[in-house]
This record gives structure tokens, C-alpha cells and sequence, in this order.
């Protein structure tokens, strides 16, 4: 069977089509639901795709993710209440559309923007995954370790306002990697005698716990008791005129490669995407100053960036083992309860795998027109109606369910209850969560491939520096590292 | 960057990493090397942070909470429901939090948060007992 045969046959049979088209609408009411984000609710499905086909659950996962993209534009351009952060610029120009009785024709807009995004992101998976793993086939356990480095540098370095304490929390991340049992030598680590440490902290225990406790205690504090009333969500119906789409074309394309540009990089993600193809369609604008004040190519262009993003981050996470973004690392998750080790052996092991994941991602960026239609998004927008307080307890439920079934243990609930409040507390003195998380995924590789690397050098360490590529990108890590501090001492003399 | 905050986080993660690269000497060759350096590398950090929060930090502290009392009440009642769940059993524990934290952050709808809950752990027993058979922790009454 060839492997376009092997992919389809994977991807259209019952249960990856039933898992797409029911998480696409799931994803569409988390997005749709201030407080619930596309993170979270993949973390919560992650324990429970132990048990199912790899393509049901990377479906789901691909549902979730660009359905609820999408979603996060509903409250977003009816409340401007962003439903996920990527949605903040569509707040923009959405709200003052809805504000003119706009809100159909603004969401009709988001709709076609978000899977106009999704799928030129997905083409861009398609066509540059495969050519980017074949490049990394030449690479040994030297380059596997700096390019583990380099993902924890950029991730620590990028992500969050303090780079220190992103590369702290990345150490943290790499060194909880190492409880457990010493894959290469069986030496038990930091298990203080307990069994059930013999095996590590549990990947999925700990992320529900990062990803889901932080929002349902901002859920319980918000303390919303009565939800929205049905006269605030009502819309009426709307067209777009077909010479108004064409209209839209340009902003689609530029915002389609900002997106795809953006998801590439380890670190920068949905938010930063949509914003810069806000500020790129202004600039572009023949009237700048609509903007801000209900221009609808606003709001195609912050959706289409955002979409953008999706798959493209995929890109350095499905090839490398680095992922672009935090939901990139739940997809490395995914993989690896089945198994599957990311990275450009992935491509040559399990082909219909990851074609069928690319193929995912393309379809379920499709789905958004059928799920995100005008009857569809009245459906979603009464998900608002629910007061806020329900949530928590039932969000508080889903998790303690998901991490039990997981190893069938009760201590599993209280590791994943720690990591929630310590993840809480992070949040709140800016230390980011995603280089922990990123550190636990790529800590055993890095790990394991300096020691394989040194063990082929008979210990010379300037093996893993001499290689041309490893040097290459153990020059890229470094200066990863020491440009923010460079920068910062530049800005210093100059001020001085 | 809050002075206090920071400078309390920076020692707390480096007395962490000390701790780690401490324990970590002690395993034998190749596998204490790795955690070692990590330990020492995040004491560093967290040196780092704490000094430059003495350096330039500024007496602004952030709000660690937004509603403090919610988060005690949301933190107290999640932390009995997982202690509940092994005693009471999955099910029973799951109904009484879903029932008791919305009327202790305030709501006051009985028929509604009733009815919530009934349909809530409905769902959760068809999806997790009946569709997926996951086994979860047994309930009290099954024990007598």
C-alpha cells in the first residue's frame, strides 16, 4: 500500500472522522467559553487517549485546537471578551462591528479567516515537515542534544517578560525529567525510597495540573453566579457580499505567511501572530485610522493569523522534537503515550502517522466552515449563558478523573493538585510554565543523546562542539542565551 | 520586577537546585553528572533572579490573588475532594464538590446546581465507567 493509500485509509475511517468533526465542536464551545482555553482542554483529553487508536486521539487534538481558535472570536467580537488570548486583537475591530449591529457578518468573517488560516498552515506542515526531516537525518546524538538545548533556550528565552526566570523554569523542567530510574544505568534518582517515583512524574499528570488548575481557580475568583442573558448573544442575520471577500484576499495571504512564519518558532505563538497581521493589514490599509474602530479586514486579518499559527507549529515540534508552542508540546505528549518518539525518525517510522496528523490538522481547519457556520455559532454563543461557578467544580472533576485513570493511583491526583498550585503561583510572579513542560518532554532526549555522545567520543567532550552542525547549533543556543543579557547591558551604557 | 517576591522565589529555586545537585552527587558516575549540573544551573538562575531583584527590584508587589478568599475556599475544597475520593469513592466525592463549591463561591440556585450535578455525573459515569470501563476508585456503599 502506498503511503498517500495508508494515510487516507487512516484518516477517513469512522473513528478519526467521528473524533474530528465531535472535538472541532467541542473545541468551538471551549473557545467560545471566557476562561476555558485550547490548552487546558487538550490537557484534560490527553488521559484519556491512552486507550485509543494514535489517529483518533491526534484527531481530537486537531479538532480541539482549530476549533477553539475559532471559538475564542465569538466572545471576542460579541462581549470583546477574548475566548482564548490569540483572540485579543479580533476584539479590536469585532466588537465595534457587533456594537453596529455587525456581529453575524463579523463572525462570518472569523469563520472564513480562521479556516482559510488553518489550511494554509496545514499546507505549509505538509509541504516543509517532510523536507526538513530529511535534512535532520544526518544528524547524530551530539546535534540531538544542542538542538534539545536550543529548544529549551528559545522557549525559556522567548517566552514570558523575564528570560532568567525562563531559563530557570526550563532547568526546573529538565530536572524533574530526571526522577525516576536512570534509563541508561537503572540508578533510581531523586524517588526518596518511594516505588511509585521509580518510573518518573508522569508527563500528563503533571501538564493537567500546570494547564488546568490556573484557570479554574481564575474561574472561582471571578465567581461569575448568573452567565450572560440570552438578549446580550442574540444576532441577526447578515452577508458578506462575494466582492467584499475579494477584498479580503490580500490580508488573507499576508496574514496566512505571518502566521506560518510565526508558528515555525519555537516560543512565539497564536497571540503574537494575530497581532502582527493586525499591525501588517493596517500598515498595508489605504485607511489606517478604520482600524480600531470596526474595519472588517481587522478582523479577517487577526483570525487568519491566528489560524495560522496552528499547524505551523507543528512544524519544528513533529521534525525536531521542539515544539513551537505549548500545544505543540501536548501533540509531542500525544505522542509519546502511544510511543511515538518525535522527531525525523518519526517520518520514516510511522508515515501514515504523521501524514495522517498533517492531513488532520488540513481537515479540521476545513470543518471550522461547517461547524463555525451562523446557526452553528447562535448554538455556541448560549455556552456563555452558564454561570462561571459551574465550571469549576465540574473542570475540577474532569481532571481529578482524567489523572487517576492515567496509572489507576490516588497520589497521582495530589502531584497533579501541586503542580496546579505551584503552576498558579508561577503564573503570578511571571516565572512561564511552557519551558517546564518543554523541559520534562526534551530532558530524558537531551539526556540520553549527550551520554550516547560522549560514550562514542570515549568521553572527549569537545565531540559535541567540533561536529560542523552541532557546532552550528550549539552556537545558535548560546547566543540564544546571551543576547538578552548583551542587549540589556547595550541599553544600560547607552542610557548612561 | 517585585523586589520582595522575586528575591523569595530567586532563593527558594536556588536552595532547590542546591538540594538536587547535593543529592545528585551521591549517584553513582554518569547519572549523577547530568542532574548536578542542572541543580547548580538552577541555583544559578535563582541566584540570579534573587540578585537582580536586590539590584532593581521595586517595592510594587503583585497581587498573587485577585480574590483571596475564593482561592482559599477553591483550594480548601478541591484538597478534601481528592482526600474524599479514595474514602467515599469517585463518584459520590465528584457529586458532593460539584454540589458544595458553587454554593460556597456563592450560588444560590438549588434546583439548578441539582439538576447541574445529576447530569454532570451521568455524563461522567456513561463516558468513564460504561463507554471507556476505566475501574475508579470504588464507592463507600459497595464496601459494606
Amino acid at each position: 500500500m502506498d503511503i498517500v493509500t495508508q494515510v487516507l485509509s487512516g484518516v477517513f475511517a469512522v473513528g478519526p472522522v467521528a473524533a474530528m468533526i465531535g472535538a472541532s465542536i467541542l473545541g468551538v464551545f471551549i473557545g467560545a467559553l471566557p476562561g476555558l482555553n485550547p490548552v487546558m482542554a487538550i490537557a484534560l483529553l490527553l488521559p484519556l487517549t491512552y486507550s485509543m487508536e494514535p489517529l483518533v486521539a491526534l484527531g481530537m487534538v486537531a479538532g480541539i485546537y482549530n476549533g477553539s481558535m475559532y471559538g475564542g472570536a465569538i466572545p471576542a467580537i460579541l462581549l470583546r471578551i477574548p475566548g482564548t488570548p490569540a483572540a485579543i486583537a479580533t476584539t479590536f475591530d469585532g466588537y465595534p462591528m457587533a456594537q453596529r449591529g455587525e456581529a453575524s457578518r463579523a463572525l462570518k468573517i472569523a469563520c472564513w479567516s480562521s479556516a482559510l488560516g488553518g489550511t494554509a498552515s496545514a499546507i505549509a506542515l505538509m509541504t516543509i515537515g517532510p523536507i526538513l526531516a530529511r535534512a535532520t537525518l544526518a544528524f547524530g546524538p551530539a546535534e540531538y542534544f544542542w538542538i534539545a538545548m536550543f529548544g529549551m533556550a528559545s522557549i525559556g528565552v522567548l517566552v514570558g517578560t523575564d528570560a532568567i526566570k525562563g531559563l530557570m523554569a526550563a532547568t526546573l523542567g529538565l530536572l524533574l525529567g530526571t526522577v525516576g530510574l536512570d534509563q541508561l544505568s537503572g540508578t533510581p534518582r531523586f524517588t526518596f525510597d518511594q516505588v511509585w517515583l521509580l518510573s518518573g512524574l508522569d508527563l500528563i499528570v503533571i501538564l493537567v495540573g500546570l494547564y488546568a488548575l490556573p484557570p479554574v481557580i481564575a474561574l472561582a475568583e471571578a465567581a461569575d453566579l448568573k452567565g450572560l442573558s440570552a438578549a446580550q448573544l442574540k444576532l441577526e442575520p447578515a452577508k458578506v457580499p462575494w466582492s467584499e471577500v475579494r477584498s479580503f484576499v490580500p490580508t488573507w495571504i499576508r496574514s496566512s505567511l505571518i502566521g506560518i512564519g510565526v508558528g515555525i518558532l519555537p516560543g512565539a505563538g497564536g497571540n503574537i501572530a494575530a497581532f502582527l497581521s493586525y499591525n501588517a493589514a493596517k500598515s498595508a490599509s489605504d485607511d489606517p485610522d478604520s482600524f480600531g474602530k470596526g474595519n472588517p479586514a481587522g478582523v479577517a486579518a487577526a483570525e487568519c493569523g491566528n489560524n495560522a499559527d496552528n499547524a505551523a507549529s507543528m512544524i519544528p515540534a513533529l521534525t525536531l522534537g521542539i515544539p513551537g508552542n505549548v500545544i505543540a508540546a501536548l501533540v509531542l505528549g500525544a505522542l509519546l503515550i502511544h510511543g511515538l518518539q518525535p522527531g525525523p525518525q518519526l517520518f520514516h517510522q510511522n508515515p501514515g502517522l504523521v501524514g495522517g496528523f498533517m492531513v488532520q490538522m488540513l481537515l479540521t481547519s476545513l470543518l471550522i466552515l461547517a461547524v463555525g457556520g451562523a446557526a452553528a455559532t447562535k448554538v455556541f454563543a448560549q455556552v456563555q449563558r452558564l454561570p462561571g461557578v459551574l465550571l469549576v467544580p465540574t473542570i475540577l472533576v474532569l481532571m481529578a478523573v482524567g489523572v487517576y485513570v492515567i496509572n489507576g493511583r490516588v497520589v497521582d491526583l495530589w502531584i497533579m493538585f501541586a503542580a496546579g498550585l505551584a503552576g498558579y503561583v508561577f503564573e503570578k510572579v511571571n516565572v512561564p510554565l511552557a519551558p517546564i513542560v518543554l523541559g520534562l518532554i526534551l530532558g530524558p532526549m537531551a539526556e540520553q543523546n549527550v551520554r550516547r555522545a560522549l560514550l562514542i567520543s570515549r568521553g572527549d567532550v569537545t565531540e559535541l562542539v567540533t561536529r560542523p552542525i552541532s557546532a552550528v547549533i550549539a552556537l545558535a543556543t548560546l547566543g540564544l542565551i546571551v543576547y538578552p543579557v548583551a542587549s540589556a547591558i547595550m541599553r544600560r551604557r547607552r542610557a548612561a | 520586577m517585585e523586589r520582595r517576591q522575586d528575591i523569595v522565589l530567586g532563593v527558594v529555586f536556588a536552595a532547590l537546585g542546591l538540594f538536587a545537585a547535593v543529592r545528585a552527587a551521591a549517584y553513582a558516575g554518569a547519572s549523577g553528572t547530568y542532574p548536578m549540573v542542572l541543580g547548580l544551573a538552577l541555583s544559578g538562575f535563582g541566584i540570579l533572579v534573587a540578585g537582580k531583584a536586590v539590584l532593581r527590584g521595586k517595592p510594587e508587589p503583585r497581587p498573587l490573588t485577585l480574590h483571596a478568599g475564593r482561592v482559599a475556599i477553591t483550594v480548601a475544597i478541591g484538597a478534601v475532594y481528592l482526600a474524599l475520593v479514595p474514602i467515599l469513592g469517585f463518584y459520590t466525592a465528584s457529586a458532593l464538590v460539584v454540589l458544595a463549591l458553587p454554593l460556597a463561591l456563592g450560588f444560590r440556585q438549588p434546583v439548578f446546581l441539582a439538576l447541574t450535578t445529576a447530569v454532570f455525573i451521568a455524563i461522567v459515569w456513561v463516558v468513564f465507567s460504561i463507554v471507556l470501563e476505566k475501574p475508579l476508585p470504588a464507592e463507600f456503599w459497595q464496601t459494606f
